[in-house]
């Protein structure tokens, strides 16, 4: 079943944010999802375990690239999705888990550091994909978006470094925070709302099931 | 005319990390190796502290040096996790 990993070489962007975003809707939705968190500061597993409320995903962690290879190899033969959090800089098993995946999820910032490591994330993500000989989309999305210049500027500075960009974008919304410490993954007002555009954006790409595939 | 790519074939595992050593052969592991080496530390105590903290180690199946540690770690110390485990080599053949 699909691999999706979250990565990107400059911390900070929002991945961890996006992984618990997705991992908690997508579960709500009945879709059996396996979450591996390649960081080693275990963000997202200790969320998963100690704040997440919502229906059950599975959390599971690995950081030794070899073992993360075949960790994503078992999880995908049983899960619906395998997400995968990546740590904020480039690393061996962020590099096995992009060359794993069936897409690469890449949030950046509106700065132009980060859109400069996206950029590189992306090339990354080109050259594993070459070098596999598979297709590995990538696409960036913008996190934290602030309805100001800069984040125009920003999207049109990744237009220009001909950059794949997902339509939907994450807001700088105190829901997302909140989320880290309730366990609760925001399910309605703006933050349900964006979550739920991206969602369907990328299962309109193909990247997430619809429902559940009748694997246990 | 090029042959189309295939994102649902899986690669192997052992593929996944050969590509990806070889294309990124620079990058470094995710968890950087400890450089918290072992070193000795010595100490003069009195014939009756150490005769207590033998006992204690009797009792509690540990070394000496796990009842310092755990001691230490208890009063907010921040002991390695390495220095609270048994680590002669009696009890590691066992």
């Amino acid at each position: 079943m699909p691999v999706l990993t979250i990565a990107s070489s400059k911390g900070g962007p929002g991945k961890t944010t996006v992984a618990m975003l997705l991992s908690g809707r997508l579960a709500a939705d009945g879709i059996k999802v396996t979450a591996i968190d390649a960081d080693p500061t275990m963000a997202f597993h200790r969320w998963a375990t100690n704040a997440y409320e919502g229906p059950a995903f599975t959390s599971r962690t690995q950081t030794d690239e070899t073992h993360l290879a075949h960790l994503i190899d078992a999880e995908s033969r049983v899960a619906d999705l395998v997400l995968v959090d990546t740590a904020g800089f480039g690393n061996r098993a962020a590099a096995v888990a992009m060359t794993s995946a069936d897409a690469v999820l890449i949030p950046t910032l509106s700065g132009e550091a980060d859109i400069t490591e996206a950029e590189k994330t992306v090339r990354l993500a080109e050259g594993l994909a070459r070098a596999a000989r598979r297709d590995i989309p990538a696409r960036v999305l913008l996190n934290r978006v602030k309805r100001t210049q800069l984040a125009r500027h920003a999207a049109r500075e990744i237009e220009r470094a001909t950059l794949p960009l997902l339509a939907a974008t994450l807001g700088d919304l105190v829901a997302y925070g909140e989320m880290t410490f309730s366990g609760r993954v925001p399910d309605q007002g703006v933050a349900g709302d964006e979550l739920a555009r991206l969602v369907a954006e990328l299962r309109t790409i193909g990247w997430i099931p619809t429902r559940h595939n009748g694997l246990t | 005319m090029k042959t189309p790519l295939k994102s649902r074939i899986r690669l192997s595992p052992d593929d996944a990390i050969r590509i990806a050593a070889e294309t990124a052969p620079g990058l470094p592991p995710a968890r950087m190796a400890s450089s918290d080496k072992a070193q000795s530390f010595n100490m003069r105590l009195r014939t009756s502290t150490i005769a207590a903290i033998e006992a204690r180690a009797k009792a509690d199946g540990a070394t000496l040096k796990q009842v310092i540690c755990r001691a230490l770690a208890d009063a907010g110390i921040a002991v390695a996790p390495a220095d609270l485990e048994d680590g002669t080599p009696r009890r590691r053949a066992a």
